[in-house]
């Protein structure tokens, strides 16, 4: 599907549910804070991926949308490369707003600062309604459009799991052994990476890298997230130098039987607290129950933003369903105090009735003699 | 200014040297910001910070946050405390990265940082906020100021600026280390960047450079004919001529500089990127002590002439430190466009950083080269060492 038949369909939803709720027109903004974790309003609708401060498109439910982006000098290239004709600088986007209709609906607020809120309130002369809930629930289910970028990023996820296969080696820094995985994923083309690469014989928990040498006999672990066209899929795979103990390999094997009850339980339907009870139920029948909960765990996947996040983290209590089309990683990720943490985990698309992974590489535990 | 794509998650090397940058230089930057508390009557401070724009929050805590945002609590006396979005069991990796030693962990800094203030007696006090990256999430904010209806709230956007202005003695160590780390990075990447390669792949080497020397940030924008993020719909080999800026986050400081690369024969391309050179070469000689902050404006508008506007688009510079744009400003549009309320300072000073740039157009191609410097005594060092 190419993308203006893509941002057709999106707006013609989109406008439908203005005209339901009686929204003449949407302010949806983006600070250029992205936050993977966290759905790009405007990116959704203009599939431009801003730089600057204030990216703020002006969507109304009849005419043309107008973007009004800062820096000024990136405006030829959201002409080039976004849906949006109309791109000016962010300075007009006041006088502009001053002529909008009475019916305004705000998408964005999560991203925006307080000064430039109360500016909005005060040139209107009233607050707009937060009407975020219009796009999200339009982009809970992906489009074909996204699933194609989507299976791209996934690629490039097992190539980045590759990666560290063919070269972790002890003796490299933390921080060099990241930078193989980045590597070979920004060479085909991935544009960011929600990435954590660390080793150690006890790993306590992920975080960025550190200077530590990596030692033969570590555990290595890794959640390498790479992005395509603003999409995010996520990887989580456990690595270890030299022949494993032996209760490196048995208490691996619980989170393989928690990552395939867990995807058993993502049915069609289900709610997403089905998958977190189905992984957390596996630990704790293998005696590990205080080990699902904080300080040591708290969620066992969620989804993956900058496109739509739902359904959110797969956490006791979330009762969303589970929809065809939605993208989310399930990760039984676990500190066990026998081995220290470990990651397994797969980005999945929700299919007409269970979850399929999207990336391909192997649960296995890699051993890397 | 020049914003580049903001990564999602701070991912680069992650360590803090407390040899390098001493417990005892963030204890002097506490004193510093209480005597400013006193001089406002202010009880508390409530200093906010997140990956994008972390500078007030490091500065006094070193810590600088990964993924999303947090708070620094600071009372007239008493051990400053941080309320960081993470989970509880990132708290120990955390500590590693401060000498703050009470460090708390919760998804709603907002309802969590009300009740942290009120644990500390600020249920009725005066409290400045300070959020210069204007970053705070406007219904976490919301839901703090809330659940605090007797503070008073003052906006202390400023309030680190004038000790922020001129870099101590390991500030400038770390400046250096991270202008060292930039001029590496060209020095390799003048091997890597070919024609006819993926613009992507060559953005994938310049990036692997900087990860391997330990940056723990890094934006690159780059092009033709203008400078944009690497996109992986833009797969068509480079050209004859390629203009890269490159900024680098090196143990929380940044530097930054840009290039142009031409294959062609083309002399007069070559001519312009002298031109560019010079262009900043005169620019960094007004950067003395006393000078006025206006004389690199007033220089660039000399040498460029009639394309000085179109020049400009990008900024002729910035401060720089632990943000990638901070006082001194060179204008009052410039410091508008990041949420500063002036220029930060009219005159030069000993030890302030600086990042100077000349992009302008030359046979349809963009030129652009760019430089981090140091104000001595003497004049301008090249943060690169060249």
């Amino acid at each position: 599907m190419n993308g203006m038949q893509e941002y057709k369909n999106r707006t013609s939803k989109i406008r439908q549910a203005m005209r339901d709720r009686g929204i003449e027109a949407l302010l949806i903004f983006d600070s250029g804070r992205h936050n993977f974790l966290r759905m790009n309003y405007v990116a959704y609708l203009t599939d431009f991926i801003s730089v600057g401060p204030e990216t703020m498109l002006v969507f109304p439910v009849e005419d043309a949308p107008v973007l009004f982006l800062t820096p000024s000098w990136d405006i030829p290239r959201a002409k080039d490369e976004s849906w949006a004709a109309d791109v000016r600088p962010f300075r007009e986007f006041w006088s502009y707003l001053s002529k909008t209709p009475a019916k305004i609906g705000l998408i964005g607020r999560e991203a925006m600062h307080v000064g430039l809120h109360d500016e909005i309130v005060k040139t209107l002369n009233r607050t707009p309604v937060n009407a975020k809930d219009i796009i999200e629930d339009i982009a809970r289910r992906k489009s074909e459009f996204e699933l194609e970028r989507l299976r791209k990023a996934a690629g490039i996820a097992d190539a980045g799991v590759r990666a560290l296969h063919e070269e972790a080696r002890p003796g490299l820094k933390e921080y060099e052994l990241a930078a193989i995985v980045e590597y070979r994923m920004r060479s085909l083309g991935a544009e960011d990476n929600f990435g954590m690469v660390v080793a150690h014989h006890h790993n306590n928990a992920l975080h960025p890298p550190t200077d530590r040498v990596v030692q033969e006999g570590d555990i290595i672990i890794g959640e390498i997230t790479p992005c395509i066209g603003g999409l995010f899929v996520q990887i989580c795979r456990t690595v270890v130098l030299g022949q494993p103990a032996p209760v490196v390999q048995e208490k691996y094997a619980i989170l393989k039987t928690a990552m395939r009850l867990g995807m058993d339980a993502a049915k069609t339907g289900a709610p997403a607290s089905d998958v977190a009870a189905a992984i957390n139920g596996t630990l704790i029948e293998a005696g590990y129950e205080k080990y699902c909960r904080p300080p040591f765990m708290r969620v066992r996947g969620h989804g993956l933003g900058c496109g739509s996040s739902a359904p959110g983290n797969l956490e006791d209590g979330n009762q969303t369903p589970l929809e065809e089309g939605m993208t989310f990683i399930v990760h039984p990720n676990q500190y066990l105090p026998e081995t220290g943490y470990m990651t397994l985990g797969d980005t999945v698309v929700m299919t007409e009735s269970k979850a399929e992974p999207m990336t391909r590489s192997s649960w296995n535990l890699y051993v890397k003699e | 200014m020049i914003f580049g794509r903001h990564s999602v998650l701070k991912r680069g090397c992650s360590t803090w040297d407390p040899k390098q940058v001493p417990q005892a230089e963030f204890e002097s930057r506490l004193d510093g910001a209480r005597k400013a508390m006193a001089q406002r009557d202010l009880d508390a401070l409530v200093i906010y910070g997140d990956n994008y724009s972390f500078a007030d929050l490091c500065y006094l805590t070193n810590y600088f946050p990964k993924v999303r945002g947090g708070i620094a609590v600071v009372a007239r006396d008493g051990a400053p405390s941080v309320l960081l979005n993470i989970g509880s069991r990132d708290i120990p990796f955390a500590k590693t990265l401060t000498w703050v030693d009470d460090i708390r962990a919760s998804n709603q800094v907002g309802a969590a940082g009300a009740e942290l203030l009120k644990e500390k007696g600020f249920a009725k006090a005066r409290i400045g906020l300070v959020d210069s990256g204007q970053g705070f999430p406007l219904p976490q904010l919301e839901e703090m100021k809330r659940a605090l209806p007797d503070v008073r709230w003052t906006n202390e956007d400023a309030l680190f600026e004038p000790m922020r202005l001129k870099k101590s003695a390991q500030e400038r160590n770390a400046m250096r280390a991270a202008g060292r780390v930039l001029d590496g990075i060209w020095h390799d990447a003048q091997k890597v960047i070919e024609p006819g390669r993926k613009e992507y792949a060559i953005v994938a080497d310049i990036d692997r450079l900087a990860r391997d020397a330990g940056a723990e940030d890094i934006r690159i924008l780059a092009g033709e004919k203008r400078l944009q993020p690497p996109s992986f719909n833009r797969s068509a080999g480079l050209g004859t001529h390629w203009a890269v800026y490159l900024a680098v986050q090196h143990e929380r400081y940044w530097a930054e500089a840009g290039r142009t690369y031409d294959f062609s024969p083309d002399a007069k391309l070559q001519a312009a990127y002298q031109k560019a050179h010079d262009i900043v070469a005169r620019m960094a000689a007004q950067l003395k002590p006393r000078n006025p902050v206006a004389a690199i404006e007033d220089t660039a508008r000399r040498q460029l002439g009639e394309i000085y506007p179109a020049a400009s688009a990008y900024g002729l510079g910035n401060g720089i430190g632990l943000n990638q744009w901070e006082a001194p400003f060179l204008n009052d549009e410039d410091a508008r466009q990041v949420g500063a309320r002036s220029v930060g300072a009219t005159e030069f000073a000993e030890n302030m950083t600086v990042a100077l740039r000349a992009a302008f157009e030359s046979e349809g191609k963009l030129i652009l080269f760019g430089d981090s410097f140091l104000v001595t005594a003497d004049g301008p060092a090249s943060l690169l060492g060249r």
